[in-house]
């Protein structure tokens, strides 16, 4: 679904990523694990056209689109949560939601909203509130919805789990699965909880320092010596 | 009718500080050429009076046409620098700068425009135009109708319509706007081109309560920023607040400061607001909608 190829990417002259090579496929999920400042949030950053690109290129349907605009990746239904801020706080949640659908018909955004609140049946009794006085889960939820609503066919999640309680973020990764098998949807993830969120995951990325230091099968990162060591925490990498 | 003037003031003041607040939330510029946009209008309004005879009050939609182009090439101008990712320091004397080439031109103009009539017009009221209603001046009803229109139109746009709640998404969070398929840019023209139709058109009432000469925008930007600032530079309700609290204040206070104390007080009119605004600072750094009321709330209770 998208192959991303030598890409070096960074913050104005800050070079972040260095010649990054991945391939998320369709219908699939595909995990980024890694330590904190490893590049990963940039990673999706950069997927979306929030930062600078140096070079490379980043294949979506056979058409390089690494200089399309944000906003025109909208509307190649390419959806993307940023870890935080994902909601619009002054924003009801309804008209989140219809501004989610804003590259698309009136009567299709209907359609989209209605798909979104029986996967987020939470959402109903919330509709009239402000997105800022919702809970984190909650705010989570809408986020995810809104993705819903844009119909994109790409997810991109930046930690949705993170500072969930662990309960809430199990209802998260189920609503990831339910978004890949009953929607299609090919997703790109995350993930502080990596362990968790590679047992639910088809593949797997670890980024070490803007760079890919190893990638395989959700299975085989999870069985790889160095990603048992980072995640018990014995090595930095 | 201290009041009456009070009044008409913060009216006017709050359609300039509108159009301040709308361009410092969706770029980022403070717009120290404000005030002079405000002029340009005044000029505008008098031409079309001396050379057509049309009355003030009806050249107010072209004079909305005029600012809206005048904000529009104002942007333009920014775009380049905000490109760049210029700070705010450097985007405040590029404005500066706007402003210095917009009094020059004013200036000129004025001395053209006298030439043309056949007197000077370096200084001019349109108050002697003005219709009065039950014993009130016309500018009274006019910029509050004026006011009145402005805001059931904001609150429609901003509340009903597509693009408006766009523009309200692009203001809270420009970056996460554009993954929703939004083109920001858009709504920053937008608020460009609103602003400057509203200065403009403020610009046309303002010589029905004071003397007008080409300088006066740069009096005048000192209460603009007060009012934005005092109500908050991140929400443009904090325009309508903060234009009426600076509007009567200055008005009012100036008045009472000068009755006591003789009519000396009347040139520090400014001050006032600046000590208002100051205060207001202090004590709430983000202005007045900035405030956190909820956790006033809880301080009141807990203490
Ligand atoms: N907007 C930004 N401007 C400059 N540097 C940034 C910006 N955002 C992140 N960085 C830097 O990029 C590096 C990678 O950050 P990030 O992609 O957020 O890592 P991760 O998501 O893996 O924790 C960090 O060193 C961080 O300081
Ligand atoms: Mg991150």
């Amino acid at each position: 679904m998208i192959k991303v190829k030598n890409l070096n990417a960074g913050y104005g002259k800050l070079q972040i990523l260095f010649d990054v090579n991945a391939k998320i496929e369709k219908g699939k999920i595909t995990t980024v694990v890694g330590p904190n400042g490893s590049g990963k949030s940039t990673f999706l950053k950069t997927l979306f056209g929030l930062t600078k690109i140096y070079s490379g290129e980043i294949i979506f349907k056979d058409k390089n689109i690494a200089k399309v605009p944000p906003h025109q990746k909208a509307r190649m239904k390419i959806a993307y949560l940023p870890q935080t801020n994902n909601v619009f706080a002054n924003l009801t949640v309804e008209e989140n939601l219809k501004i989610a659908g804003y590259v698309l018909d009136k009567d299709k955004v209907k359609e989209r909203i209605e798909i979104a609140l029986n996967v987020f049946p939470e959402l109903k009794d919330v509709l009239k509130r402000k997105a800022g006085t919702l809970s984190g889960g909650q705010r989570q939820f809408l986020a995810m919805g809104m993705a819903l609503v844009r119909d994109a066919e790409v997810l991109m999640l930046d930690e949705p789990t993170a500072q969930l309680s662990p309960k809430l973020a199990e209802v998260i990764f189920e609503k990831i699965i339910e978004m890949r098998d009953e929607f299609g949807l090919t997703i790109l993830l995350v993930e502080q909880n990596a362990k968790r969120a590679l047992e639910i995951s088809d593949n797997g990325y670890m980024f070490v320092s803007g760079r890919v230091a190893f990638e395989g099968t959700a299975e085989e990162l999870l069985n790889h010596e160095k990603f048992k060591e980072y995640s018990l925490g014995i090595t930095a990498i | 009718m201290i009041l009456e003037g009070a009044i008409i003031y913060s009216n006017l003041l709050v359609l300039l500080a509108l159009g301040l607040t709308l361009t410092y939330i969706t770029t980022n510029v403070p717009n120290f050429a404000q005030g002079s946009y405000a002029i340009v209008g005044s000029y505008v309004a008098l031409t079309l009076l001396k050379l057509f005879d049309i009355n003030p009050y009806l050249s107010l939609p072209v004079l909305f046409v005029v600012g809206a182009v005048v904000g529009l090439i104002t942007y333009l101008a920014l775009k380049p620098l905000l490109k760049r990712g210029a700070s705010v320091e450097i985007l405040m004397i590029a404005t500066l700068a706007i402003d210095l080439i917009l009094l020059g031109a004013i200036g000129a103009y004025s001395e053209i425009l006298s030439q043309i009539v056949g007197s000077t017009q370096a200084k001019f009221v349109f108050a002697n135009l003005d219709f009065t209603l039950f014993g009130f001046k016309g500018i009274l009803f006019v910029s509050t109708f004026v006011i009145i229109l402005l805001l059931i139109g904001l609150y429609l746009l901003l509340y009903k319509t597509k693009f408006g709640i766009a523009l309200r998404a692009s203001m809270e969070n420009p970056s996460l706007a554009q993954t929703m398929g939004i083109d920001v840019e858009k709504t920053r023209l937008f608020s460009w081109i609103l602003s400057g139709a509203l200065a403009c058109v403020a610009g046309g009432l303002l010589p029905f309560m004071q003397e007008i000469v080409p300088s006066t925008g740069d009096l005048i930007i000192i209460s603009i920023f007060a009012a934005s600032i005092v109500g908050g530079l991140r929400h443009i309700s904090g325009a309508l607040i903060g234009g009426y609290i600076i509007g009567l204040s200055e008005s009012l206070i100036t008045y009472y400061l000068s009755q006591a104390f003789g009519t000396g007080f009347l040139v520090y009119g400014k001050v006032i607001s600046l000590i208002i605004m100051i205060l207001t600072l202090l004590i709430a750094p983000y202005g007045i909608t900035g405030v956190d009321w909820r956790k006033v709330k809880k301080m009141l209770f807990t203490s």
